[in-house]
C-alpha cells in the first residue's frame, strides 16, 4: 500500500515536471518574442502560409531575401494543400490558428476574409508602394487595402515559331486584333495539315477566364461598380464566344468537349507542339522553360506576343487581364510581431524582392526594365524584342475585382461558359440568362 | 456510518422490496445484492463497449447535425458571429432558380437510379445465386466498381464518353447512329450519363445484399413449387419476391437515401455542368461553402441541407408506411389516399421546381400530401391494432 502511494506520488510529480517542461519549451519556441519589437534587434518569428513548397520556390526566395535585410526576423512557412488551400485556411482562421502572414492565392477571397475580420488594413503600406507595382487594386475592399501583391501575372499570346515557319505563316507582330488571331489560327491549321503536321492553329483551355477574362478586361470595365460586369449586361462577351466557337467548329482548336472529357493539359498541348499558339498567363513562362530543360516539353523556338486587341487603339499599351498573388497580415496577429510583418509586406513589393523573384522566372508585381532583363537573362528564354515588350508593356485588369458579389457573378458566368462552350446553349441566350440572374441577384 | 453501510444489505424501501420480491421467491438479501452488482457490472461493461462509438458519433455527427438546425436560421459565414435571420435563408432558397433546378435534378437522378440499380442488382443477385462455374469470380467482379476510387471511375468513364474519341460513340457510329450524344458535355445527356455510371458503380453493393437475402429463402419452397408445376416466373413472383421483402425494404431505403444525397460522382464527372444541368442539392451546398467560387455562406447552405434532410426523411417515412401496409389485409380503397398523396407530392415537387403554380401553389400541394399521409398513417395504425 505504501509503495503504491509512493508510485502515485512519483507519477504525479513526473507528470507535473513534464507539463512544466512542456510549458517552458512552448514559451521558448513562441518566444523569442518579447512584446516590444518594432523591427529592431529583438528576434521575431513570423509564420506564413504557402503551398507546394517543393515546386513553388517563390515563398522561400522571398523569405531568404528578406532574411538578408532583416536577420532578426525568422519566417516559418506553413505548407497547405494547394487544391484546398482556401478551405484549409478558412478552418485555421475559424480556429484562430491562421499564420501571421496570409498569402492570398486568389484575390477573389479578399472580400470574404477582410469583411470576416481576418485581414488587417494595410493601406499605409500600399499607399507608399512605388507606382510601378501593379495589382494592389485587387485587394481593396470599401476603399481600404488588405493585401500587398508580390507577383502579377498577365495573359499573353505564346506562339511556336517553328510551327509558324512550317506553315509559312508570318509570326505575330504585336498588332493583332481578334479577327487577325482567328484568321491566323485557321490558316495555320490548314497549312500545317498540308505540310503533314497534326498540330492545330491554337489551343484554348477550358477555363472561363480564357474568354471572359479578356472580354471583362477589354470591354467589361469590371473595376467599375456600375459597369456592365456588375450590371449584368454581358452582350459584350458575345463576339469573344463567337470567335472561339468559330475556331472550335472549324477544327482550328480542340473542342471544349474533348478538352474536358480527355482532361487535356495546356502544358502538354503547347509543350508537345499540338498547337501553334496559346493564350496563357505569364506563369507559363517558367513552366515552359523548365519543361524544355527537363524534356517534358519538346525543343522548339517560341515567343510571346501581346494578347489580341479589340481594335488598333490599344496596340501601344495592350489591354489584358490577370490576378496578382499577394500577402496580407492576420488581423489577430500578436502586436509584438506586427511591425516585422509590415516590414515583410513592404519588402515583397520592393525592387529587391522583384529581382529575386525574376531570377527564378516569376513575374513580380513591380514592373521595370531591370525586372524584364532579369527574367529574360535566364537560359531557354526567347531573345526577340517583341517577347520582351509583350512581357513588360500592357495594362492588366483584374479578373476578379474585390466585391461582395464577385464570387456569385463568377459562378453564374462559369455556368454560362460551360453551357456555351459545350454548345448546349447558344451564346446570346446563355449570356442573357446569366445577365438576368445577376440583375435579380438570383443566387 | 454503520447505517449507511447496512442500508443496501437489507432493502427496506417499498420499491426495493417489491422489485426484489417480485423477481425472486426467496428474497434473501445476499443473492439480491449480488444480482444487482452483477447487473451494474454488466451494464457498465456494455456501456464501455458502445461508449467509444457512441461518443464519437455524438461529437462528430450529432453535434454538427443539431448545430445545422440552428445555423440554417442564421447568416453564419464561418468567420463572424452568426446573426439570427429567421426564415430569410429559406425564402432566398425558394426564389433561387439554380436551387430549384438542383431539386428537380436531384429527383431526376434519384428516381431512375433507384429503379435501375434495384432491378439490376436483383437480376445480378439471382443470376449469381445459381450454381455456375466461376461464380465467386463474377460476384467479386460485380462488387469491384463499388470499391474502386471514384476519381478513377470518373476519369475512365469520361474517356469512354468522350464525344469525338470515346469508344462508346465509336460503337454507336458503327451501328449507324449519325449524331451520337455528347454525353457529359451535353446538358441533355449529362445526367443520363451520370445515372449510368452511378448504377454501374453501386449495383454490385446492393447485389451482395440481395444475395444475402436469397440465401435465407428455403430451397424446399422452390422444389415444392417445381413439383407443383410452377414455371420460373411464377417461382420468382410467388417465392423470391415475398421472401426478399425485408431485404428489398432495406435496399430501397438505403438506395433512396444514397441517391438523394449524390455528390461525389457529379463533382468529379461534370462539376455541375454543362450550365447547371447536373446541379443537385448536395452540389449546390458544396458550391456555397467549399467550392471554387464559394461564398462561405454556411448559414444559407445549412438551410439547403435541411431541405435535403427533409426530402430524405419524407421518402424514408413513405417507404416505412408502404412497407407496413403490405403486411395488412385491407380493403381495395385504402390504397387510394396513398396514391393521391403521392400525386400531391409529385405536384408539390414539380410546382417548386418549375417555379409557378399548377392551379394551386406547390406549398398547398405539400399540405395536401401531408394530410393524405397522416390519413394513411392513422388508417394503417387502426388496421394494425384490429388485425393484431
Amino acid at each position: 500500500m505504501r509503495s503504491g502511494k509512493a508510485l502515485a506520488a512519483l507519477t504525479i510529480a513526473g507528470a507535473l515536471a513534464l507539463s512544466m517542461t512542456g510549458c517552458s519549451n512552448g514559451n521558448s519556441t513562441n518566444g523569442g518574442t518579447t512584446p516590444t519589437d518594432t523591427g529592431g534587434t529583438t528576434p521575431v518569428t513570423l509564420s506564413m502560409s504557402g503551398w507546394s513548397l517543393s515546386t513553388t520556390p517563390e515563398f522561400q526566395t522571398l523569405v531568404d531575401a528578406f532574411k538578408t535585410k532583416e536577420p532578426n526576423v525568422t519566417i516559418q512557412i506553413k505548407e497547405y494543400d494547394p487544391n484546398t488551400y482556401e478551405n484549409l485556411l478558412l478552418t485555421d482562421m475559424t480556429a484562430k490558428q491562421a499564420p501571421d502572414i496570409i498569402t492570398i492565392k486568389q484575390a477573389k477571397y479578399t472580400y470574404q476574409w477582410a469583411t470576416g475580420n481576418q485581414l488587417m488594413d494595410v493601406s499605409d503600406i500600399v499607399s507608399s508602394l512605388p507606382s510601378s507595382v501593379t495589382g494592389a487594386v485587387s485587394y481593396q475592399v470599401n476603399g481600404k487595402s488588405y493585401g500587398v501583391p508580390y507577383r502579377q501575372d498577365s495573359w499573353l499570346l505564346f506562339y511556336n515559331k517553328d510551327l509558324f515557319d512550317k506553315a509559312g505563316v508570318a509570326i505575330p507582330d504585336g498588332k493583332w486584333t481578334w479577327d487577325d488571331y482567328v484568321n491566323t489560327a485557321k490558316e495555320l491549321t490548314t497549312n500545317l495539315k498540308a505540310a503533314g503536321s497534326a498540330a492545330l492553329g491554337t489551343y484554348e483551355h477550358s477555363w472561363q477566364s480564357t474568354i471572359q477574362g479578356f472580354a471583362n478586361a477589354q470591354k467589361g470595365d469590371n473595376t467599375n461598380p456600375s459597369g456592365p460586369y456588375f450590371s449584368g449586361d454581358y452582350s459584350y462577351m458575345l463576339p469573344y464566344y463567337q470567335n472561339v466557337l468559330s475556331l472550335q467548329d472549324s477544327g482550328a482548336q480542340v473542342a471544349y468537349a474533348d478538352v474536358t472529357t480527355n482532361k487535356l493539359t495546356y502544358q502538354a498541348q503547347f509543350g508537345k507542339e499540338s498547337a501553334a499558339m496559346m493564350l496563357m498567363g505569364s506563369w507559363y513562362i517558367a513552366t515552359l522553360v523548365s519543361q524544355q530543360k527537363s524534356g517534358d516539353a519538346d525543343q522548339f523556338t517560341w515567343g510571346m506576343a501581346p494578347a489580341p486587341q479589340v481594335d488598333s487603339s490599344t496596340f501601344s499599351t495592350p489591354v489584358t487581364f490577370g490576378d496578382p498573388t499577394g500577402m496580407g497580415i492576420n488581423a489577430n496577429i500578436d502586436p509584438s510581431k506586427l511591425q516585422a510583418a509590415k516590414d515583410f509586406l513592404a519588402f515583397v513589393a520592393s525592387q529587391d524582392a522583384a529581382t529575386a523573384l525574376a531570377g527564378i522566372g516569376i513575374t513580380p508585381s513591380m514592373s521595370s526594365a531591370a525586372v524584364t532583363a532579369a527574367v529574360f537573362a535566364g537560359a531557354g528564354m526567347p531573345t526577340d524584342t517583341l517577347s520582351q515588350t509583350a512581357f513588360q508593356t500592357h495594362k492588366t485588369y483584374p479578373e476578379n475585382p474585390s466585391s461582395a458579389i464577385t464570387m456569385n457573378i463568377s459562378t453564374v458566368l462559369n455556368d454560362a461558359h460551360t453551357a456555351i462552350m459545350s454548345e448546349s446553349t447558344d451564346p446570346a441566350t446563355a449570356l442573357a440568362q446569366a445577365g438576368t440572374k445577376v440583375q435579380n441577384k438570383d443566387w | 456510518m454503520s447505517t449507511t453501510a447496512s442500508a443496501p444489505r437489507t432493502p427496506r424501501t417499498p420499491r426495493a422490496t417489491g422489485a426484489s420480491g417480485g423477481r425472486r421467491t426467496s428474497a434473501s438479501p445476499g443473492p439480491t445484492r449480488h444480482h444487482n452488482a452483477l447487473r451494474r457490472r454488466n451494464t457498465a461493461l456494455g456501456w464501455s463497449f458502445i461508449a467509444p462509438n457512441f461518443i464519437g458519433f455524438a461529437l462528430i455527427t450529432m453535434v454538427p447535425i443539431i448545430l445545422l438546425f440552428y445555423m440554417a436560421f442564421t447568416d453564419w459565414n464561418a468567420l463572424t458571429t452568426p446573426n439570427w435571420t429567421g426564415l430569410a435563408n429559406f425564402e432566398r432558397l425558394m426564389r433561387n432558380t439554380t436551387f430549384r433546378a438542383a431539386v428537380a435534378q436531384t429527383f431526376y437522378y434519384a428516381i431512375p437510379h433507384i429503379i435501375l440499380t434495384g432491378i439490376l442488382a436483383l437480376a445480378l443477385a439471382i443470376l449469381l445465386n445459381q450454381k455456375l462455374k466461376g461464380v465467386a469470380f463474377f460476384r467479386a467482379a460485380a462488387f469491384f466498381p463499388y470499391i474502386t476510387s471514384i476519381v478513377a471511375i470518373a476519369i475512365v468513364w469520361n474517356l469512354l464518353f468522350s464525344p469525338t474519341y470515346g469508344p462508346i460513340n465509336e460503337i454507336l457510329h458503327f451501328f449507324g447512329v449519325a449524331n451520337p450524344p455528347k454525353w457529359t458535355v451535353s446538358s441533355t445527356w449529362a445526367m443520363p450519363a451520370i445515372i449510368i455510371v452511378g448504377t454501374w458503380r453501386e449495383m454490385g453493393y446492393y447485389m451482395i445484399l440481395f444475395l444475402a437475402g436469397l440465401q435465407t429463402i428455403p430451397r424446399e419452397l422452390y422444389e415444392a413449387a417445381k413439383v407443383d408445376g410452377a414455371n420460373a416466373w411464377q417461382r420468382f413472383v410467388h417465392i423470391t419476391v415475398p421472401g426478399l421483402r425485408p431485404t428489398t425494404f432495406f435496399v430501397t431505403v438505403m438506395l433512396a437515401i444514397q441517391s438523394f444525397k449524390v455528390f461525389d460522382l457529379i463533382q468529379v464527372m461534370t462539376d455541375g455542368g454543362p450550365g447547371t444541368s447536373t446541379y443537385v442539392i448536395s452540389y449546390f451546398i458544396y458550391q456555397k461553402t467549399l467550392g471554387y467560387y464559394s461564398t462561405g455562406e454556411f448559414g444559407y447552405a445549412s438551410a439547403a441541407s435541411l431541405v435535403l434532410f427533409f426530402i430524405c426523411l419524407t421518402v424514408t417515412v413513405l417507404q416505412f408506411i408502404v412497407n407496413q401496409q403490405a403486411d395488412l389485409v385491407k380493403p381495395w380503397w385504402s390504397s387510394l389516399p396513398m396514391i393521391v398523396g403521392l400525386v400531391f407530392f409529385a405536384l408539390a415537387v414539380w410546382g417548386f421546381c418549375v417555379g409557378h403554380a399548377l392551379i394551386i401553389g406547390w406549398g398547398w400541394y405539400l399540405v395536401l400530401f401531408v394530410l393524405c399521409f397522416v390519413a394513411v398513417g392513422v388508417h394503417t395504425s387502426i388496421l394494425r391494432r384490429r388485425q393484431s
